[in-house]
Parts: structure tokens; C-alpha cells; sequence
């Protein structure tokens, strides 16, 4: 990439409250269709919770709500693409609110969120890739590292995104038929790697190459739009 | 009238799911009004109106999956006549050699990820690198066919690509042969038909490479171009007529004017681009040879997508000239060079090779008398253009002359078009390459 797009980057501490989150997210989107904002990359991660792409049917969700809810967990049915995930603490979540231009190209969209997680993962030494003959998301063999799901506003401002799991406690995905592929699994950067690989370590480097992959050029958003992100840290 | 369509969303999305309609028939939407949502894989989104009107009439019905590029929505903006909404005009089906992934990928992937998928193949040597949309499955057909316990290696894929649809497991398990519903809705099965075609389907033994010779996987495009061509002879009633033309006053023309119509417009001359403004005064002449079968129906635009068959390093591509029966033919001209330039350098859009209406190739440069074409579905024939060369023929008075002559053939679908019309096009092709003056539409 020659040129970047001027772009804010959102990356508040500790674990994000996810309907905190998922409202400011969209309200963000919105304000992207606009054009009274730029493209703007949020990193962060959540609280527990399992959520519900519009793909996902309620047999893939294999603990009754009473268990989650007594593991502390949630569950959220939302608007974007694809089957049921998690989300929670160790895992890197990258938001990227994007205007995709005047010929929006999702599945381009898609294969650049991959592509972040592939070069993130390549930088710490752990070999992953597409598995076109899958699903979208990144692999380790049979295991998905990174889950993908994402919504567009008027087919042309992104919403959600990635999730790449760093030293999530995978033993979550137990209680779902993650990405509604009941014969893959998932793994972690820290079982990849063979130690711990907390998500501060991962950061900086997902971000960097998301900077790279979409042409962005980051500045830290203005605080007003990142107070509603802090003010959910749980923890 | 405005008819929208399922948006392309990007090349390798093929299909998208009506998830619920946000407008009702007689609702009044303004431009960029969200009118429904969509599901595909892995991307929701919802679909913005490409126009201010109102909503007279919703062609599908909610949960229901179907192609990029099918009409699902019209909307009545005042306009009257049938226009294209935001998608590709008249893209029900993708032709040829259109599934193209390679092209359109970012560039920026490409370094990281060759290594990565080399490395990759060593610990998982059970997956080889299969072709990228026959092989996905969505979710809801591993599903279906897990439940139904269908192996869907035994399936056979009607969708883009040779992709196994939804249908085509249901298909499966209700023991029906799965079929394009095209060919479906339109022949009467004769009872020879059925183990006829089974025939076909049987793959020949398996022959590896042995001593002296090399194996490689088949390129996506490569197998894209098989299903696509095994279709049409399949799915077509195909057959073929051809005239002689005499093309000695052409000849002359381009000779003559080659150099400064290159000087003035920047392209070369080439007789393609005049024997596509010939073809088009046909197709506008007779207007069934520009049809298509849409089910039970036949769907004649009143445009002409004029689609050229380009042969490229990866294959053959069909890119579009888009309105071409509003181009003189300069304007064809600049188009034909622009788009067989891209095609060749890999930059062609996806909507660029999409919706034709009709087809010309032209093997005629690499020497060809006489081709049989296969016919670019869902057009209704395929124009072939052939070598010019200089013949001996009996001209006014029984004498015999040297002039320029060519053979102009089509294949045609027998299932749309019959003898006569067919042969009454070609006569009109014919007549307008010997009668027209070009040299006036070429502004030389």
C-alpha cells in the first residue's frame, strides 16, 4: 500500500461489556455511513458470551441457557453473518468499520480479515491458513484459530469482524457447535505455539497488519468516541 | 420499473438468502432506503433501493436462497420501462469462463499466503487443494446431509461452479435426479432421455500419469470452463447453420483507413468490431435470437449485452460489452480492446462478465475456416467469426472473381429458435457486412 486512509483506532482495556459493545459498534457504523466519521479499527475483548449469527439454529447451542449463565456467561442473538461463536476473555476481537467504496466487495472483505490473522499468527510462528473447502476463517488443520462474521450496513460500511483466539479458555466452545461445523474444532495460539500467547502480545502486531491489509493509516480516536467502549470495561 | 436483484457481493459469493423483507408491496421507498436483508456464508447485510418509488411487487419469499443476479424486487420509479436495478442488467446466470476467482483477488494476499498453504499441505496431506467453489459447502447442506446421511461425494452439483446446492441435496435424498431447472421446466423427458444422460455422468477409469508423462490439477478456471461447456452441450438443443460472405469491400475499407483510425482513436482496426455492429442490427431485427429460457418463459431484453469470447493465459474468459446496441462501432471498437486488454492482464470486474445477451468468437485470426461453437448459456446462439481469405467465386455474368470471403456460422438452441429464423438472421448478418457502408460509422 502506497497511500493510507486516515483512520482511528480504538483499543480500550479490559474485558468490554458485549451489548455495550455491539451498540456503540453500530452506532459507529452509522455514523461511518454518513461520512461523519472515518474508517475506524476497534480492538478489545469480551466478558464471556456466546453469540448467534442469523445462519445459526438453536440445536448448535448445546448448554441450556442456565448453564452459561452459570459458567458467567451470555448468550446474544445478533445481526451478523454466519453460525454460533464465543467470545471472551484471551481472545483478540477486531471490529473494523470500514466503507468498502462504491463497488463493495465483501468476499475481498472477508479474505482481508483472514489475511490479518494469517500474517498475525505467520509473525509469531504458527502456521495457519484458508480452508476454502471449509468455511471462511483461518485454520490450523482442522482447527479454526480465527472465526469471521460480518454484517454490512446498505451493503458498503462493515460491522464486526474477527476473532482470533489467543489464550481463550477453549474449553467455552464445548457448549456450542461453533461456526456450525460439528466436525471441526477449535484451537488456540497458545496451544499452537506451546505457550502462553496473551492477547497483549498479539495486539499490537493483528493491528499492524490490519493497518497494512486495508491501507489504513491509525490515529487514536477522539476520546469522545471511545468513552462509551471504557465505560463497559467489566474488568 | 426498476428490478432489483440479489447484489453481487463479491465474486466468490454465489448465492444469498431473502432474510426478511423491510418493505411490502405498495410501500413507498426513497433512494438508499434499506429494502431487505440478506444472509449469505458469512455476510449479512442489508440491500439499499438504487431508486426512489414504490414497491409493487416482491418476487420471492422470505428464507428463500437463490443466485446473484436474480430479480427479487420491483419497484416502480416512474421510469415505465424495465431497468436494471443495482446489479448486472439481465445476470440470471454467469457465462462461460466467468467464475474467475484468481483476478480478483487483493494483491496484497498473494505473498503471505503461497507459503503458508505450502507449509500447510505437509501436516494435513489428506486435503489436497481442491477448486475453491465446487467444493465449499454451506453449512445447511453439510447439515442436510449429515441428517439425511447422503454422501455428497455422490451428489451431483447444479450450482456455480458444479457447487452442491441446498435442491440438489434434497434432490438426492428424494432419490430424483438432480437437474438445472432450466432443462427441467422446458423438455419433455423422453424415456431415453434419463439413462442417456446417466451415461454421460459415468466418469471414464481412472488414468494416472505414467512414464513420460506430467500430472496436474486442473485451475479453477480450467474446471470452470469444463462445467460450463458440459452443461450447455447437455442442457442445449444445439445446431448450426452458416452463410458465406463477401467481405472484399471491408477488406478494402480497413486496408485503407487502418492507419488513421488507429491514429484517430487509439485502437486498432480489427473486423470484429464490425461484424458485432452487423450481428446487433440482427439481434434488434430478431429479437428471439437475443432470448433467453427462464423457466417456463422466454425473457427477450430489449438491450443487447454483446458478450466476445477472449482467449487468455488461464483460458477463456466471456467479458461484456454492456449496451452495446447504443455504440456505434467505434464505441464497440474501444470497448472490444478495452476489455479484451483487461481480460488478458486479469483486471476484468466480475460484473464485466456478466450478463450477455449474445456471443461472438472470433477464431478467425488464428486461422480457423469453419468452428462449431458451444453455446454461452443462457444465450440462445453463439456467433462465430472464421478466417477471411481470398477464394475463387462466380460473381454477376457467371464469371469467376478473387474476392475476399468468409464463413459467418452459429450454433443455435433448437429449443428457442428454429431453422428459419436462424438462417433469416444470418442472411440479415450477411447483408449488412455486403451493403453497409462502415466507413462512415467508423467517422473516417
Amino acid at each position: 500500500m502506497t497511500e493510507r486512509r486516515p483512520a482511528w483506532l480504538l483499543t480500550p482495556p479490559g474485558l468490554i461489556d458485549y451489548d455495550v459493545a455491539n451498540e456503540a459498534m453500530h452506532a459507529l457504523a452509522r455514523r461511518r455511513l454518513a461520512d461523519e466519521i472515518p474508517d475506524t479499527v476497534i480492538a478489545l475483548q469480551h466478558p464471556p458470551v456466546f453469540t448467534a449469527g442469523r445462519r445459526a439454529t438453536e440445536d448448535e447451542l448445546l448448554w441450556d441457557e442456565a448453564t452459561v449463565t452459570a459458567r458467567g456467561g451470555a448468550v446474544r442473538r445478533i445481526d451478523r453473518g454466519g453460525s454460533f461463536t464465543f467470545h471472551g476473555p484471551g481472545q483478540l476481537v477486531v471490529y473494523p468499520i470500514l466503507g468498502l467504496g462504491a463497488t463493495p466487495d465483501a468476499a475481498a472483505h472477508l479474505r482481508r480479515l483472514e489475511e490479518v490473522a494469517i500474517r498475525t499468527c505467520a509473525d509469531l510462528g504458527a502456521t495457519v491458513d484458508r480452508r476454502a473447502d471449509v468455511q471462511t476463517g483461518v485454520w490450523a488443520g482442522d482447527e479454526k484459530v480465527c472465526a469471521i462474521g460480518v454484517r454490512l450496513l446498505r451493503t458498503r460500511v462493515t460491522l464486526h469482524g474477527m476473532a482470533l483466539n489467543c489464550d481463550t479458555d477453549l474449553s467455552w466452545f464445548d457448549g456450542i457447535v461453533a461456526c456450525g461445523l460439528p466436525d471441526h474444532g477449535v484451537t488456540s495460539l497458545t496451544r499452537l505455539l506451546g505457550r502462553d500467547v496473551p492477547v497483549d502480545e498479539v495486539a499490537p502486531l493483528a493491528i499492524r497488519h490490519a493497518a497494512e491489509v486495508f491501507g489504513l493509516g491509525f490515529a487514536d480516536a477522539p476520546e469522545e468516541i471511545e468513552r462509551p467502549f471504557r465505560a463497559a470495561a467489566v474488568a | 420499473m426498476t428490478s432489483i436483484q440479489m447484489p453481487q457481493l463479491g465474486e466468490t459469493i454465489v448465492e444469498g438468502t431473502i432474510l426478511k423483507w423491510l418493505k411490502n408491496e405498495g410501500d413507498q421507498v426513497k433512494a438508499d432506503e434499506p429494502l431487505f436483508e440478506i444472509s449469505t456464508d458469512k455476510v449479512d447485510t442489508e440491500v439499499p433501493s438504487p431508486v426512489a418509488g414504490t414497491v409493487t411487487k416482491l418476487l420471492v419469499a422470505e428464507g428463500t436462497t437463490v443466485p446473484v443476479g436474480t430479480a427479487v424486487m420491483e419497484i416502480d420509479d416512474g421510469s415505465g420501462t424495465a431497468g436494471n436495478g443495482s446489479s448486472a442488467p439481465a445476470a440470471t446466470e454467469t457465462p462461460t469462463a466467468a467464475p474467475a476467482p484468481t483476478p480478483a483477488q487483493p494483491p496484497a494476499q498473494a505473498p503471505a499466503q503461497a507459503p503458508a498453504r505450502q507449509a500447510i499441505a505437509t501436516p494435513a496431506p489428506a486435503m489436497p487443494d481442491r477448486g475453491p467453489r465446487s467444493n465449499i459447502l454451506s453449512p445447511i447442506v453439510r447439515k442436510l446431509a449429515r441428517e439425511s446421511g447422503i454422501d455428497l461425494a455422490t451428489v451431483a452439483g447444479t450450482g456455480e461452479g458444479g457447487r452442491i446446492t441446498k435442491a440438489d441435496v434434497l434432490a438426492a435424498t428424494s432419490g430424483a435426479t438432480a437437474q438445472p431447472p432450466t432443462s427441467a421446466a422446458t423438455v419433455t423427458p423422453l424415456p431415453s432421455v434419463g439413462p442417456a444422460a446417466a451415461a454421460v455422468m459415468v466418469a471414464p477409469p481412472s488414468m494416472p500419469a505414467g512414464q513420460g508423462e506430467e500430472s496436474e490439477p486442473m485451475s479453477h478456471i480450467r474446471k470452470a470452463i469444463a462445467t460450463h461447456m458440459l452443461a450447455s452441450t447437455q442442457q442445449t438443443a444445439r445446431a448450426w447453420t452458416m452463410v458465406e460472405v463477401n467481405v472484399d469491400r471491408l477488406v478494402r475499407l480497413r486496408e485503407d483507413t487502418k492507419e488513421k483510425f488507429q491514429a484517430n482513436y487509439g485502437v486498432k482496426l480489427t473486423y470484429l468490431p464490425m461484424v458485432a455492429r452487423a450481428t446487433i442490427d440482427a439481434l434488434q431485427q430478431f429479437p428471439l435470437v437475443n432470448s433467453r429460457i427462464d423457466g417456463e418463459n422466454i425473457v427477450t431484453p430489449r438491450f443487447v449485452n454483446m458478450g466476445i469470447a477472449v482467449s487468455y493465459d488461464a483460458g477463456l474468459i466471456v467479458p461484456v460489452v454492456k449496451g452495446a446496441d447504443g455504440m456505434n462501432t467505434i464505441g464497440i471498437a474501444r470497448a472490444i480492446a478495452d476489455l479484451a486488454a483487461r481480460a488478458r492482464s486479469h483486471q476484468l470486474q466480475p460484473d464485466e462478465v456478466q450478463g450477455a445477451t449474445f456471443t461472438i468468437t472470433n477464431p478467425g485470426p488464428y486461422g480457423s475456416l469453419l468452428s462449431v461453437p458451444i453455446i454461452n448459456q443462457p444465450n440462445a446462439g453463439i456467433l462465430s467469426l472464421d478466417a477471411i481469405q481470398k477464394r475463387p467465386v462466380v460473381v454477376e455474368d457467371d464469371a469467376i472473381a478473387v474476392r475476399s470471403m468468409v464463413y459467418i456460422s452459429m450454433s443455435w438452441d433448437h429449443r428457442l429458435i428454429d431453422g428459419e429464423l436462424a438462417t433469416r438472421f444470418l442472411a440479415r448478418v450477411k447483408h449488412n457486412l455486403e451493403t453497409w457502408d462502415f466507413a462512415e460509422d467508423l467517422g473516417l
